[in-house]
């Protein structure tokens, strides 16, 4: 875990996210709340929590979506900003594309706004999630909206991927394909940062489990290391926190 | 992204495409009609095609304004605004876009519809001698009642671009009074009231500070217009850098 100084360092960390005393308040309730968080590349994290436990915020004050209310919030060491938004590829969970867009417009939009799109690979993972580029975003299902969400992200090189929900309203045929394009990326050089309420399906991606509770930051622990010294999967883990059980 | 701007500009005139066409379209149509009352003197046909003209020209303008400050709206405060925000394009390039955008639409429709008028005022002249005398007699009276006074495409274009120049500042005004309720008040109690209150402000402070200039009079036309059209872009400029400056501070999207 990272020092808490308030200040962003002059020396960079590659592929390092992480959040200092970050708070993001909404009519005087906190969303996020007080979080000191390090993710670092190489890893594959599960962000979990319940609804309202401010996944979602810390991910689009990541992204740079959302001003935090105090704290910092830096993506290799540096406040996140309008460069790191060139390395950082971000998925909402909620459809974001204009109506007039078909599946070919959303590529080209994202090839001419990011210089680590690449187009092939856009339509490589379009065919492997079945969708055609002249579909219209409006015309979707909200399966295939997830699909098209996911192989527009993943056609990016980015050195951060955060995806919010990413098997919602998927069934599980379209689940095991969204797997495989995501691991893909799980590679030493790329930090993976994914959000979603399926903790079993989560358990086969991720190496890593963030634990957020009201806002506020439970535990950032390794699996492997939560499994052999607690004798304790990411599911049981879940049940402890936000069962009956609760801390 | 060196090209961001004209990608960011390319993407506002999608935006707005459907609209202008029809516009376009619409027009057309009116134009078509207003010619064939005038070559097989249908003057039912004429003074409709010229009455949809009109309406067609001010009404665009004003719309082309409103539906720009309703795109910004929505692309503020619905999902779509992770389109913009997401892209490592800082908010003066974002709404500097969208300004540009704004700005070219309005006057390139003003030129268009005022180009448009001169052609069809001279097409009609010239199939309607009558017509004609009666506007040698306005000129002669006018130019009688005060001869500096003249009916003249120098005056109606300055008095053009001084409309179009208020228009634009009306629509910057709003988009200001937009941000500030989106950046600012989200959520709080009467944050409508409040940014249609700085609108309302803001709209008497340029009127305040037109009255401070000359006067119009008859010798002065063109640049009383010209006056009004340059203060109305200057408080444009000004409104764009307070506006993307709050953006770039507060605005969560």
């Amino acid at each position: 875990m990272s020092d808490v100084t308030g200040k962003a360092e002059k020396n960079t960390v590659p592929g390092t996210l992480e959040s200092r005393d970050i708070t993001k308040t909404f009519g005087g309730k906190a969303a996020v709340d007080r979080v000191t968080l390090s993710l670092e590349k190489g890893h594959v994290y599960a962000m979990l929590g319940p609804n309202g436990s401010g996944k979602t915020t810390w991910m689009k004050m990541a992204a740079g979506l959302i001003k935090p209310t105090s704290g910092l919030i830096l993506f290799e060491s540096q406040p996140v900003s309008i460069e790191s938004r060139k390395k950082v590829a971000y998925m909402s969970t909620e459809p974001y594309f204009y109506s007039w867009m078909s599946v070919s417009d959303v590529g080209l939009y994202y090839q001419d706004f990011f210089e680590d799109f690449s187009y092939d690979r856009y339509t490589v993972l379009l065919k492997k999630m079945e969708l055609e580029e002249t579909m219209k975003t409006t015309s979707l299902s909200s399966g295939m909206m997830a699909k098209l969400k996911i192989a527009v992200t993943m056609a990016r090189d980015a050195a951060v991927y955060m995806l919010d929900e990413p098997f919602n309203g998927i069934d599980l045929l379209a689940r095991d394909e969204i797997r495989t394009a995501i691991l893909e990326y799980a590679t030493p050089d790329k930090l993976l940062l994914l959000s979603s309420h399926l903790v079993e399906e989560m358990e086969a991606i991720a190496d890593r489990a963030v634990f957020l509770h009201h806002g506020r930051l439970v535990e950032s622990v390794s699996l492997e290391e939560m499994r052999e010294e607690r004798g304790l999967s990411m599911a049981d883990r879940y049940r402890q926190i936000y069962g009956h059980g609760e801390e | 992204m060196k090209h961001g701007m004209s990608k960011l500009l390319k993407y506002e005139f999608r935006k707005t495409q459907a609209s202008k066409l029809i516009l376009l379209g619409l027009t057309a149509v009116a134009q078509l009609v207003f010619l064939g009352g005038l070559f097989f003197r249908r003057e039912n046909a004429m003074v409709t095609g010229a009455l949809v003209l009109s309406f067609l020209g001010v009404g665009g303008i004003l719309f082309i304004g409103l539906q720009s400050v309703l795109t910004l709206h929505r692309d503020m405060n619905t999902k779509q605004s992770y389109m913009l925000f997401m892209t490592p394009n800082s908010c003066y390039r974002i709404l500097g876009a969208k300004v540009l955008e704004n700005g070219l639409s309005i006057l390139l429709v003003g030129v268009f519809f005022f180009a448009l008028g001169l052609l069809d005022i001279t097409l009609l002249l010239s199939s309607y001698g009558e017509l004609s005398q009666l506007w040698t007699f306005l000129t002669d009276l006018l130019h009688q009642l005060n001869e500096d006074i003249q009916l003249n495409a120098q005056n109606f274009a300055a008095m053009m671009f001084g409309l179009i120049g208020s228009w634009f500042a009306t629509v910057m005004m709003a988009y200001l009074a937009d941000v500030v309720s989106s950046a600012l008040l989200g959520g709080r109690k009467y944050n409508g009231l409040l940014s249609f209150a700085l609108f309302l402000a803001l709209s008497i402070l340029l009127g305040f500070l037109q009255n401070l200039l000359p006067g119009m009079s008859p010798e002065r036309i063109i640049l009383y217009f010209m006056l009004r059209a340059i203060t109305s872009i200057a408080f444009s400029v000004l409104i764009y850098f307070i506006s993307a400056k709050i953006m770039e501070r507060y605005l969560s999207v």
